[in-house]
C-alpha cells in the first residue's frame, strides 16, 4: 500500500475549512459557491476512483449526473414519490445503466475507452435532449427538496441544505476511502499499473474494473439527484460531454490517485470560475472588469498549464514536498 | 414522403453538403489520429476559427475567394504554432493529456473569438457567382451548396492523388501501417508528421470558410461539429482517408435523413452507431492496420 501521511491532516483540515466557511458565509456563497463545492466534490471524487485508481480515463461521467437527476426529477414530479426514496433509486438506476453500459465497454483501453464513454455520455445527452416526456431541451422544474421537516430542518433554507450536501459530500468521501484502502483498491491500482500481470495471476479483471465503474456511476447518480434537488431544475445540460470534461479538469487539478485531491480540485476549480468571473476581482487586480467575461479564457490557458507542467495536481504536488526529505519518490 | 422524388434529391443533396463538410474536417483528424495516436479535441476550434478568420478577411477585401485562400492558411499557420508549442511534447504522453489540454484549448479559442469578433453571430455573403440556384427536378435549389459538395469531392480527389502517387504520401501511409520502421529507415517522421497536422489544420480551416455563407458563425460553432467530425474517424476507422470519406457520408446522410425523419432518435442512433463500431469493430470501417 501507498503510504500517504498526508490524507488525514488534508481532510481534517479541509472539512474544518469548509464548517468555518460555511459558519461565516451568506446567502449567497451557501446558495452557489458551497452547494455546487459539495456536489462537484462527489462527483470528482467518483470520478477519481476511476481515472486515479483504476486507470479508466472517462469522458463520460456526466451521464450518470443526468440520468440521476432524471431520475429524482421524474419519479418526485411525476409519481409524487418522496425525495427520500427517489434518492436510493437515481443511484441505484446510475448504478444499473453503468452495469449494462459497463459489462462492454470496460473492455477497452486507453483512447478507445474515452472515445466510447464520449459517445454514450453524449447519447445520454441526446435522448434527454429529444425526450419529450421530460421535457426535452426545456427540462423539467418543481423538483422539491429533501424533506428533514422531523429532525426540525428546513431544507429549503440554503444554509441547512448546503450543510446537507457538505456531509453528504464528506458521507461519498469515507465511502471512497473504506473502497480504496480495501484489497479491491489495492487490486484496482495494480490493474492500472499492469493489467497482463493480474489477469495473468487469475485476477477477473474486467470484473474489477466493472465494479469501480459502477460505484462511480451510482454516486454520480447521488450526486445528480442532490443537485437536481439543489436547482429544483433539471435539464439536458448536465449530460453534456463538457460538464464531464470539467470534472476530469478538477481531478487532476487537485491530484489524482488520492481522492481528497479530486475534492480539492473541485474546490479550486470552482472557487476560481467564481473569481474570475466577478468583476470586482479583476478591478482589485488593476486590470479591466471586462476580463470578468471571459473567464474561460484564464481557465482553459489554466488547464494547459496544470496538465503540462504540474500533472500531479496540487495535492500529489504537496504530497511530493513533504517527501522531499524522505526517499525519492519513483 | 420518402417516394417524392423531389424531397428525396433535396435530402440527398442537403446530406451530402453536411457529408462534405465533416469529411474536411474529419480527414485530417483522422489521419492525425492514425499516425500519431494523437486526439486534438480542439480539431473543432479550428473549424470556428476558419469561419471567423473569413469573417475578417471577407470584410477587409470585400472578396470571398481572399477568405476562401487566406482564411484556411492563417488556420494552418495557428495549428503549426500550437503544434509547436504544445501538441509536439504530448505525442508521447497518455491519450488523457492531450484531450485535457485540447479541452483547454477549446476554451480558450472560445474567449478569444468573443474577444476578438464579439458574441454575436456574424455572416459572411455568398460570393456572387454563386448566390444563384439551380432548378433540379422542378426543385430550386442554392448553387453555392452545390459548391460544398464540389470542394468536398475535389478534396477527397486530391488528397487520394497525394497519398497514392507521391512519395510524402507513400511515407504517410507508411507511417500509418508502421511508424517505428519507417523512423528505421531513415525518414525524419517527425516532420512528416508535421506537415499532415498542419494540412489537417488547413483543411479544418477550409470547412470554416466553406461552411460560414451557410451557417452563422458565432463563438460555441465548434461544439456540435467536433462530436460529429469524431463520430466520422471513428466509424471510419483512424488514419484512413476513404474511411473518414465513408464515415462523413454515413454520418452526413443519417444526420439530414435522422432529423427530417425520426427527430427524436437521429442523434442517439448516431451516437449507438459510434458505440457499436468502438465495441465491435475497433478499426472501423475501413481499418488501416491489420486487426489484432
Amino acid at each position: 500500500m501507498r503510504r500517504d501521511p498526508l490524507q488525514i491532516p488534508t481532510v481534517v483540515l479541509l472539512v474544518l475549512a469548509m464548517a468555518a466557511w460555511w459558519h461565516g458565509a451568506d446567502f449567497y456563497v451557501h446558495e452557489v459557491l458551497l452547494s455546487e463545492i459539495a456536489l462537484f466534490a462527489m462527483l470528482a471524487m467518483s470520478l477519481d476512483l476511476l481515472v486515479g485508481y483504476a486507470g479508466m480515463v472517462s469522458l463520460g461521467h456526466a451521464a450518470f449526473l443526468g440520468i440521476g437527476a432524471y431520475v429524482t426529477a421524474g419519479l418526485t414530479v411525476f409519481l409524487g414519490w418522496p425525495v427520500a426514496l427517489a434518492m436510493p433509486a437515481s443511484a441505484l438506476v446510475a448504478g444499473l445503466a453503468a452495469l449494462v453500459v459497463g459489462s462492454f465497454v470496460v473492455r477497452l483501453g486507453g483512447v478507445f475507452f474515452i472515445m466510447i464513454t464520449l459517445a454514450i455520455g453524449q447519447m445520454v445527452y441526446a435522448y434527454f435532449l429529444k425526450a419529450r416526456e421530460f421535457g426535452a431541451d426545456d427540462g423539467m422544474s418543481g423538483i422539491p427538496r429533501l424533506d428533514l421537516s422531523f429532525l426540525g430542518l428546513d431544507t429549503a433554507d440554503p444554509a441547512v441544505f448546503s450543510a446537507v450536501l457538505l456531509l453528504a459530500a464528506l458521507a461519498v468521501y469515507l465511502l471512497l476511502r473504506v473502497v480504496v484502502r480495501s484489497p479491491y483498491g489495492a487490486t484496482l491500482v495494480a490493474i492500472h499499473q499492469n493489467e497482463g500481470r493480474v489477469r495473468a495471476l487469475g485476477c477477473p479483471v474486467h470484473r474489477y474494473k466493472l465494479g469501480a465503474y459502477v460505484l462511480a456511476a451510482a454516486i454520480a447518480g447521488l450526486a445528480g439527484s442532490l443537485t437536481t434537488q439543489h436547482s429544483s431544475f433539471v435539464s439536458p445540460d448536465l449530460a453534456f460531454w463538457t460538464v464531464s470534461g470539467e470534472v476530469l479538469i478538477m481531478v487532476i487539478l487537485g491530484g489524482g490517485g488520492s481522492i481528497v485531491g479530486a475534492a480539492i480540485g473541485a474546490c479550486a476549480f470552482l472557487v476560481l470560475k467564481h473569481w474570475l468571473s466577478a468583476g470586482e476581482s479583476w478591478e482589485a487586480l488593476g486590470l479591466p472588469t471586462f476580463m470578468a467575461d471571459h473567464w474561460q479564457l484564464v481557465m482553459g490557458s489554466l488547464f494547459v498549464l496544470v496538465v503540462l507542467v504540474a500533472a500531479d495536481g496540487i495535492y500529489g504536488r504537496a504530497r511530493r514536498l513533504l517527501r522531499r526529505d524522505g526517499p525519492q519518490a519513483g | 414522403m420518402l417516394l417524392d422524388p423531389q424531397f428525396l434529391v433535396i435530402q440527398v443533396l442537403n446530406g451530402l453538403q453536411l457529408s462534405a463538410l465533416l469529411f474536411l474536417l474529419a480527414v485530417g483528424l483522422s489521419v492525425v489520429f492514425g499516425l500519431m495516436n494523437f486526439i486534438n479535441l480542439a480539431h473543432g476550434t479550428l473549424y470556428m476559427l476558419g469561419a471567423y478568420f473569413a469573417v475578417a478577411v471577407a470584410g477587409a477585401f470585400d472578396s470571398f475567394w481572399a477568405a476562401l485562400v487566406l482564411a484556411p492558411l492563417g488556420v494552418a499557420v495557428v495549428g503549426a504554432v500550437a503544434h509547436v508549442t504544445l501538441f509536439r511534447r504530448l505525442q508521447s504522453a497518455g491519450p488523457m493529456k492531450q484531450v485535457l489540454v485540447t479541452f483547454g484549448l477549446i476554451f480558450v479559442g472560445f474567449d478569444v473569438v468573443r474577444i476578438v469578433w464579439g458574441r454575436l453571430p456574424h455572416t459572411v455573403p455568398t460570393p456572387e457567382t454563386l448566390a444563384g440556384s439551380v432548378q433540379i427536378l422542378g426543385e430550386t435549389y442554392p448553387t453555392y451548396r452545390l459548391f460544398i459538395i464540389g470542394v468536398g469531392l475535389a478534396v477527397l480527389v486530391a488528397l487520394h492523388l497525394g497519398l497514392d502517387r507521391t512519395r510524402l504520401g507513400a511515407v504517410v501511409r507508411a507511417g500509418v501501417d508502421d511508424r517505428t520502421m519507417v523512423a528505421a529507415l531513415g525518414i525524419n517522421v517527425e516532420l512528416v508528421f508535421f506537415a499532415v497536422f498542419c494540412l489537417g489544420c488547413w483543411l479544418a480551416g477550409l470547412a470554416g470558410v466553406v461552411a460560414a455563407p451557410v451557417f452563422s458563425v458565432f463563438p460555441g460553432m465548434d461544439m456540435s461539429v467536433l462530436i460529429l467530425a469524431l463520430i466520422v474517424v471513428v466509424l471510419g476507422g483512424p488514419g484512413s482517408l476513404w474511411g473518414a470519406a465513408l464515415g462523413a457520408l454515413v454520418i452526413g446522410m443519417a444526420d439530414t435523413f435522422g432529423q427530417v425523419m425520426f427527430p427524436a432518435f437521429a442523434s442517439v442512433t448516431i451516437y449507438a452507431l459510434m458505440a457499436a463500431i468502438l465495441l465491435f469493430k475497433p478499426g472501423g470501417l475501413v481499418p488501416v492496420r491489420p486487426s489484432h
